[in-house]
């Protein structure tokens, strides 16, 4: 394609706190509508807002887990505009003196490799309320439970080159702030929202394009179709001779389109203006450097952290820092004795396909190590100790015992060895014949119909010799 | 005594009681109805308040600073027990659901809310001609206005309705009406009376104040309301305001005359009761000092920038979606809702000052409007800044460049009325404390002296306005 | 005049003023007689790199996070001019409907 896509994103993530952003009302998702609000969230006549203080550290722990520089001193500024589920009028937000800014976000495009993403600010802001078109009918509806949330808004520089790479960087985003227990960054709860401004120029064209915004996606897969439709449309429209317009499109999911906004708004005149209720926010260095220094261990240094110290593959690596509950874990099951690399494939196969049905791992550390020992001893094979897992699950046994009543601790003893191997080459009297004809290679083969035939239990180093010596006659 | 100290010690000491009080602040309220500086209190309502006084433990009373003293609130304080509709159609009927931190402090102190006091709507006006529950008549002759924005507290307390109210300031709002009234106005440093439960005009101005017949009536009142509000940010964190034993002297105190604030066309009488007042300083043994405060030209329109700019904002909240009146127009949408219920619902002024707020804070016109607006009030903080600096304890000036002017006489030409805040804007523009003085009268109309003192300097001020309170005639025609 | 029926028009829209035709003219007249009176300002040489004037306190003081909610004496269902299923009604948005 003789376009270059060019895309920023602005990602609005709501955060982890009890209380709201202005006020001592509760921030949590589900409450009956207009439960959870008081004078300063209603926007009273004469109410006040006091900002919480751990929303500011959150939103300073995000900055500096994003890289940015965070600031001693930003301003509260008022964005005016009317609408329903906007109680005072204004949006209480940062606007010329944000709170950080000029950080990198490292993600892995698709196109081109390991990629640092700009982000150009990272501002503190109040959420709207929830205005309910289908509620009831010919109305609007509003709820505010949710006007007041603690909001951070963060602005990435237009370094986005596809729609793959907006999701790329969304998802080691979206790890960060998750890593850093922030926000839980529920797209569907709302606790995550993206907006995307994009644009297509000719590759090397130093001017960006007439960019569109594009709204309304309701998760990162969505935020890449919803991109790619409307890239392809500017394409058409800029091979066709037609020019793009600076316009809002809404995605609609069900569709997979795009379509621009009923209402062409003239460009929107907020009036920012610092807040008068709110003298400046002014942080010391040294509490900016401690909350910094409460961040936990982000996913980009565990992972690196874990190839040299596991010598696990980047790709293992990856995998197992990219959620915290998932590094944790392995690293207490090679806390507890087992090896590593065992440890990874163990986690990352069974391990993994529980915690994304339940959200949590059903055998503790311990016991995993344990099986794992088991199969590292040769007192079952990596076949048996599969079978045994499942009967691990949310259950205190010992894994050595469940093997044992299962039967399958492993075979090395000659004898009975010697009985399925000799089943093994009467019912394969033709390999047999090829083998001792020369075809050497078909040894493998043997070793695992007898490691079928003892359902896993035969020792399969013990297997070999027993086979070769059968073999032989 | 004062009035306020009267009642209170009287309450306090079981020689009488809130109820007593009570029931000749209704009938005081009843006499003085004309004045339409009242509104919505009934004497059932007034019971019950003392009641509350009365009820208290006597070991508990015993400390009410404020026990049974009736005060009238400006009606942009909310208030749960009766409607708080700052003057206009938009908050008819409106009752809030949540009590102001001054009304929590005040009631706590013992005091009673004795009523609503009318103003000028969203407190916006000098004259209290701009309710949308009519205007407010001076007490001395209803042909002329009490002054504004709290002209209905001002009116009530020098009516002898009540002995102390409260009003608020944005741009001298109580000290203007207390010297066209001919009481004592005090308008303390911005941050030290929590505005919580205030209905907010110029954020950054506006301050909840105090009137008296005398000083020491609207200091105690000051006073127990003072002090740091978790819940407002732009309280100061200082413990409540203690207020220093009235001086019998002003030796060792340098007052500063700011010349601009005596130009050469100072109405005579205005003249002559400052005059009067610095007269009396030197009686006293204060020193005087001439000072310049350069600026002063351009506080009105500095004023006039921010205050609107803010005010915009702040009432934008007004949209008829959650709370008072709401319209809809034949459209029938969203859009003829909001420009329905705030186009009839807010009077003339407000709507003037809500589209100039818009217009200076619109794309094109922030830089040479607000921005430059914010620029020039630091200029004028910094020439308080070096006037204090330069050795005055406080400045002495003129509170109203004339007495009291006929009602309609400014109502056509805003900028005319603006005018009449010239000596008291600066003022809340730079956030120092305040108070304006009766010095006399000219042609049987009161005059005001203002006092301004540095930040957080309300003691030494009030201590020494009471000096001069007590040196001068205030009944007396100057000559 | 610095300032026009066009512009009343527009700021009055942005602040979601209704504004009849014949209030206009005198409107128009004195707005901007307000706004060339402040326009005076422009004669003060201010320095650029000024800090705006702060009164009260220099920095903000901080909330504790704490679910501490100023009671409302009474539930907004009793001041809101519609109320319906626990929720504000307000009319069809309109032209503002997909925002
Ligand atoms: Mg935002
Ligand atoms: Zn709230």
């Amino acid at each position: 394609m003789a376009w270059e896509t060019v895309i920023g994103l602005e990602v609005h993530v709501q955060l982890l706190t009890r209380s709201k952003m202005f006020c001592g009302c509760a921030n949590k998702f589900g409450a009956p509508p207009n439960t959870l609000v008081c004078p300063v969230c209603l926007g009273l006549p004469g109410a006040l807002p006091v900002p919480n203080e751990q929303a500011i550290r959150l939103a300073t722990q995000a900055a500096r887990a994003l890289g940015c520089t965070v600031h001693t001193r930003s301003i509260f500024a008022r964005k005016n505009y009317f609408y329903p589920d906007l109680p005072k009028g204004y949006q209480i937000s940062q606007f010329d003196q944000p709170l950080a800014t000029g950080g990198t976000i490292w993600c892995e495009s698709p196109e081109r490799g390991r990629i640092g993403i700009g982000v150009t600010r990272l501002h503190l802001e109040e959420d709207a309320g929830k205005s309910l078109h289908d509620r009831i009918p010919g109305k609007t509806a509003i709820d505010l439970n949710r006007a007041g949330t603690p909001l951070v808004e963060i602005v990435s520089e237009p370094d986005l080159r596809s729609p793959a790479e907006a999701r790329a960087y969304l998802t080691i985003l979206k790890q960060i702030l998750v890593y850093a227990e922030v926000s839980d960054c529920n797209m569907e709860e709302g606790s995550l929202r993206v907006d995307a401004n994009i644009s297509i120029r000719r590759p090397g064209d130093p001017k960006l394009g007439t960019k569109a915004e594009v709204k309304n996606m309701n998760s990162f897969a969505n935020v890449e179709r919803a991109l790619i439709v409307e890239r392809d449309r500017q394409v058409a429209l800029l091979e066709s001779g037609g020019r793009v317009e600076q316009v809002t499109m809404l995605f609609n999911a069900a569709s997979g389109t795009v379509k621009p906004m009923r209402s062409k708004e003239e460009s929107h005149d907020y009036r920012y203006f610092p807040d008068p209720d709110l003298p400046p926010l002014v942080l010391t260095q040294k509490w900016i450097e401690e909350q910094h220094a409460a961040l936990p261990e982000l996913p980009e240094p565990k992972r690196e952290r874990f190839m040299t110290r596991y010598a696990i593959t980047a790709y293992d690596a990856g995998v197992l820092a990219s959620e915290r509950p998932v590094a944790d874990y392995f690293e207490a099951i090679v806390e507890a004795g087992a090896e590593a690399k065992s440890a990874a494939n163990w986690v990352m196969g069974e391990a993994m396909s529980g915690y994304n049905e339940t959200g949590r791992f059903g055998v503790g550390a311990d016991r995993l190590a344990k099986l794992i020992g088991l199969v590292k001893e040769g007192v079952v094979s990596l076949q048996a100790a599969k079978r045994v897992y499942p009967e691990l699950v949310d259950r205190d046994d010992d894994p050595r015992a469940v093997a044992e009543r299962l039967g399958l601790l492993q075979v090395g003893d000659a004898a009975a060895l010697g009985a399925w191997v000799e089943e093994v080459l009467a019912a394969n009297p033709s390999e047999v014949d090829r083998f001792r004809g020369g075809e050497a290679k078909l040894m493998g083969f043997f070793v695992g119909q007898v490691m079928k035939k003892s359902g896993g239990k035969a020792d399969p180093k013990a297997v070999q010799p027993v086979l070769v010596e059968k073999l032989k006659n | 005594m004062s009035a306020v100290e009267l009642i209170a010690s009287a309450v306090r000491e079981g020689r009488t009681t809130a109820a007593v009080a009570a029931n000749e602040v209704a009938s005081r309220l009843e006499k003085t109805a004309a004045l339409n500086a009242s509104l919505n209190w009934s004497a059932e309502r007034l019971e019950a308040e003392a009641a509350r006084v009365d009820r208290a433990s006597p070991s508990d009373r015993a400390k009410m600073p404020l026990a049974g003293v009736p005060i009238a609130v400006k009606d942009n304080i909310v208030t749960t027990e009766q409607p708080t509709t700052c003057g206009s159609r938009i908050l008819e009927g409106y009752v809030s659901p949540f009590n102001a931190t001054v009304i929590n402090r005040l009631r706590a102190a013992g005091a009673v809310i004795a009523c609503k006091a009318n103003l000028d709507e969203f407190a916006m006006g000098s004259s209290t001609e701009h309710s949308a529950f009519g205007r407010v008549k001076h007490p001395d002759d209803p042909s002329r206005v009490p002054g504004g924005s709290s002209g209905g507290s001002a009116a009530l307390v020098a009516a002898g309705a009540v002995p102390a109210a409260l009003g608020s300031e944005t741009g001298g709002s109580v000290r203007q009406p207390a010297s066209f009234c001919g009481i004592v106005g005090i308008k303390p440093s911005y941050g030290r009376v929590s505005r919580y439960g205030l209905v907010a005009f110029g954020s950054s101005l506006d301050a909840v104040s105090t009137f008296g017949r005398s000083v020491d009536d609207a200091a105690r009142v000051l006073a127990a309301m003072s002090g740091h509000d978790p819940l407002d940010a732009t309280t100061i964190a200082q413990p409540p305001l203690v207020l220093d034993p009235p001086r019998r002297d002003l030796k060792g105190l340098t007052f500063g005359l700011p010349a601009e604030y005596f130009p050469r066309d100072l109405h005579k009488g205005v003249r002559a009761g400052l005059d009067r007042a610095i007269k009396a300083v030197k009686e006293l043994g204060g020193t005087i000092k001439e000072v310049s405060l350069p600026h002063t030209r351009y506080a009105v329109p500095t004023y006039y920038i921010i205050a609107p700019a803010e005010a915009a904002a702040n009432l934008a909240r007004y949209d008829g979606v959650r709370y008072g009146q709401r319209r809809v127009g034949p459209a029938g949408d969203l859009r003829a809702l909001y420009q329905a219920t705030r186009g009839q619902g807010f009077g003339a002024e407000v709507r003037r000052r809500i589209l100039i707020g818009t217009y200076v804070l619109s794309s094109g016109y922030y830089d040479a409007y607000y921005r430059k607006a914010q620029q020039v009030r630091a200029l004028l903080a910094e020439d308080f800044r070096r006037a204090f600096d330069a050795g005055c304890d406080m400045l002495l000036t003129p509170t109203t460049p004339t007495p009291a002017f006929k009602a309609g006489e400014k109502t056509e030409d805003p900028v005319a009325m603006y005018l009449a805040d010239i000596f008291v804007c600066p003022v809340n523009l730079a956030g120092l404390p305040a108070v304006s003085v009766p010095v006399g009268r000219s042609e049987g109309l009161p005059l005001g002296a203002q006092l301004i003192a540095p930040n957080l300097a309300e003691a030494r001020m009030l201590s020494a306005a009471a000096a001069l309170e007590a040196a001068l005639d205030a009944a007396a025609e100057v000559r | 005049m610095s300032i026009g029926r066009k512009d009343v028009l527009h700021v009055a829209k942005l602040a979601e003023l209704a504004v009849s035709e014949d209030e206009l003219p005198k409107l128009t007249e004195q707005l901007g007689r307000i706004v060339d009176y402040v326009a005076q300002l422009n004669e003060v040489p201010a320095g650029e790199q000024a800090p705006p004037y702060l009164a009260g306190p220099d920095k903000v003081t901080l909330r504790p996070d704490v679910v501490a909610p100023v009671p409302l004496a009474r539930p907004p269902a009793d001041f809101a001019p519609e109320f319906a299923q626990g929720l504000f009604v307000v009319p069809r948005l309109g032209a503002m409907e997909d925002q």
